[in-house]
């Protein structure tokens, strides 16, 4: 019976055997494809289901609306790339303190978000990523490289490997990230943390009435996001050997929130199912780029008027109502259990 | 004392173009709260109907404006048929975030539209009025400037009759300020945001063809003066008129002052600070009401 509140609270189950089914077929992809062309694809795509996983833990479960995540993923992406240029850590440590720098920005972007109400704080965080871009752009001190970006960091560490072991390897570290960041929303999504953010974006004056602090909660959901945002903009500068402003921007904005919106903002398999879809999509096209936007954008407007909830949550209601009437079903044949275990 | 002459030029220029932008971003978003992220792509494809007209027939530069105008006004309208009215009244959804993403995506529709179409190069447009006339030996102003300031005046004092003395424009006016009340009364407001998104795309339009002399007409022309106009309906707080008009003008002071006395790289920047700061003290604008009485 435990069943029923738990989703009734809207948590995520983990449904085991699909879970497994998902992930062995992610682990082997790599040897199935052989072409390190797709390899390369599903590495991206891996990226962005970590950032968008980030993403989507401010956007879908808190519901602050903040588009200038990207952003903070491109300053994670600068900060783990200029450590590995400049000192010689191993790139874990790079990695992690790209993140710490991307929470960083995360929270100052966060004070003044967090005080304002609705689309002022889209507004806000939209001209705060577009300024981030246009001073990268401007910039003539050479420290991120200007428009041209910076490249020439170790990344990995790789380049003595054999080019397809090393597009399988850094596959797999992708994936594990992608692994650790789904592992941490289910947790934090479980946790009081989520259900009060979740309590907050539903119903901000009763929430806060209960005690849930509105500026507490939010800012540790910035800071926790900007922390995987950053890490997936350090896997991108390792993965591509270069950052560069090209990682923010209008074009990247449409494409990453198209996939959350496909996908279903506020699920945990949302993101990564968008994610998966919309970079299928999009590496089809590769040879067609003029449609490609064009086609995205009709996408996004076809999703958010046709079914604003995204793929996931649809499905899911199928399912459930297969689920019911399937258990209606069994329920009606063989009533006299039904009654005798309710008694 | 040049350098301070050249700013206050620059500002009532830059000043009378922003208002002519992101006045009809506060219309749209005072009758539908609908915050038209379509606005900046308005101002390009302007500049792109202005260039295409003149390009193929010849025309002079004066009638491109209206046929700039024209395009826009029904591109606005389109985009409300498009992104907006299948939005409209439906329950569980949350209308002005909807709404941001739909016409978001609009947006990147037309302008990679115009990118196939046109290709990303960048195209000459004319100076409505070649030339111009020396105040100082080293301040000078283009007589096309002129014409930009005059014509952006004109056009919001035009929009301001229309909205306080003509019969659709009174109509935008109630359902801005009591959409209810304004049903009550019998104002179809759907039909007022059709009216209201034309001509907010309209404005853009226009400043579009003012603007394409200066800088070039070329597909993510739009994107600067989306920017600037969003600093300005933030610093404004929006839905306001009035506020918008002042705003744009303090907007365009700072960042023709910025740019002048230090440099153009810094202008959005620095006025994003500024933002910041005015939106940690006043969390609405200098002019907007609180977010939960206007709702």
């Amino acid at each position: 019976m435990k069943s029923v509140p738990l989703r009734a609270l809207g948590w995520p189950q983990i449904k085991p055997i699909p879970l497994a089914i998902a992930g062995v077929l992610a682990a082997i992809l790599p040897m199935i494809l052989n072409s390190s062309y797709w390899v390369g694809v599903c590495t991206l795509a891996l990226i962005w289901m970590v950032l968008n996983q980030s993403w989507n833990l401010v956007l879908g479960y808190s519901g602050i609306w903040n588009f200038g995540q990207l952003a903070i993923y491109a300053i994670g992406g600068y900060a783990a790339a200029l450590v590995s240029l400049h000192t010689g850590l191993p790139w874990p440590i790079a990695l992690v303190v790209g993140g710490f720098a991307a929470t960083l920005v995360s929270l100052v972007l966060a004070i003044p978000s967090v005080r304002l109400r609705g689309i002022y704080v889209s507004l806000l965080t939209f001209g705060f990523s577009e300024v981030v871009r246009l001073l990268v752009i401007a910039d003539k001190t050479g420290i991120t490289g200007g428009t041209f970006g910076l490249s020439g960091f170790d990344g990995y560490g790789l380049q003595s490997m054999e080019p397809q072991a090393r597009y399988r390897l850094i596959y797999w570290i992708a994936l594990a990230f992608v692994i650790i960041t789904l592992v941490a929303m289910y947790f934090i999504v479980r946790s009081p943390l989520g259900t009060g953010l979740m309590a907050l974006r539903d119903n901000p004056s009763l929430a806060a009435a209960r005690g849930v602090s509105p500026i507490k909660y939010q800012l540790l959901s910035f800071g926790i996001s900007g922390f995987f945002a950053g890490i997936a903009g350090g896997l991108y500068a390792f993965t591509y050997g270069v950052v560069s402003p090209s990682l923010m921007g209008l074009g990247q904005m449409t494409l990453l929130v198209t996939m959350m919106v496909v996908g279903g903002l506020g699920t945990l398999t949302g993101p990564l199912i968008g994610t998966a879809i919309i970079t299928l999509v999009q590496a089809e096209l590769q040879n067609w780029p003029e449609i490609r936007l064009i086609l995205l954008g009709l996408v996004l407007l076809a999703i958010v008027v046709l079914m604003p909830r995204g793929v996931v949550p649809l499905l899911a209601g199928r399912m459930g109502r297969l689920n019911s009437w399937m258990s209606a079903g069994e329920s009606k044949e063989s009533k006299p259990t039904a009654t005798s275990t309710k008694t | 004392m040049n350098a301070i002459l050249q700013t206050l030029v620059s500002t009532i220029v830059q000043g009378s173009i922003l208002a002519l932008i992101s006045i009809g971003m506060t219309l749209v978003y005072g009758t539908l709260r609908v915050l038209n992220m379509a606005q900046g792509v308005m101002v390009m494809v302007g500049g792109f109907a202005a260039y295409t007209v003149v390009d193929r027939t010849g025309v002079s530069p004066w009638i491109s404006i209206a046929v700039a105008a024209a395009v826009t006004f029904l591109l606005g309208v389109l985009t409300y048929y498009m992104a907006v009215k299948p939005l409209l009244g439906r329950p569980g959804v949350d209308f002005e975030m909807t709404a941001f993403i739909t016409t978001f995506a609009v947006a990147t529709i037309v302008q990679n539209i115009i990118l196939m179409i046109y290709g990303p190069r960048q195209k000459p447009f004319d100076p409505l009025w070649p030339g111009g006339i020396n105040i100082t030996s080293e301040v000078s102003i283009t007589y096309h400037s002129m014409i930009m300031a005059v014509l952006a005046v004109g056009a919001l004092v035009a929009l301001g009759l229309f909205l306080s003395r003509s019969r659709y424009g009174l109509a935008i006016t109630a359902v801005a300020q009591n959409l209810d009340a304004a049903r009550l009364m019998g104002i179809p407001a759907r039909r007022v945001y059709v009216v209201t998104m034309g001509i907010a795309a309209a404005l853009a339009g226009i400043a579009g063809v003012l603007l394409a002399p200066l800088y070039f007409v070329y597909p993510n022309a739009g994107d600067l003066p989306l920017l600037q106009a969003l600093i300005v309906v933030i610093f404004a707080g929006l839905g306001s008129v009035k506020g918008t008009i002042y705003a744009s003008y303090i907007i365009g002071f700072l960042s023709s002052a910025v740019a002048i006395f230090w440099s153009s790289a810094f202008a959005l920047p620095v006025l994003y600070i500024v933002i910041l700061v005015v939106l940690v003290v006043r969390p609405n604008g200098i002019a907007g009401k609180p977010q939960e009485a206007r709702l």
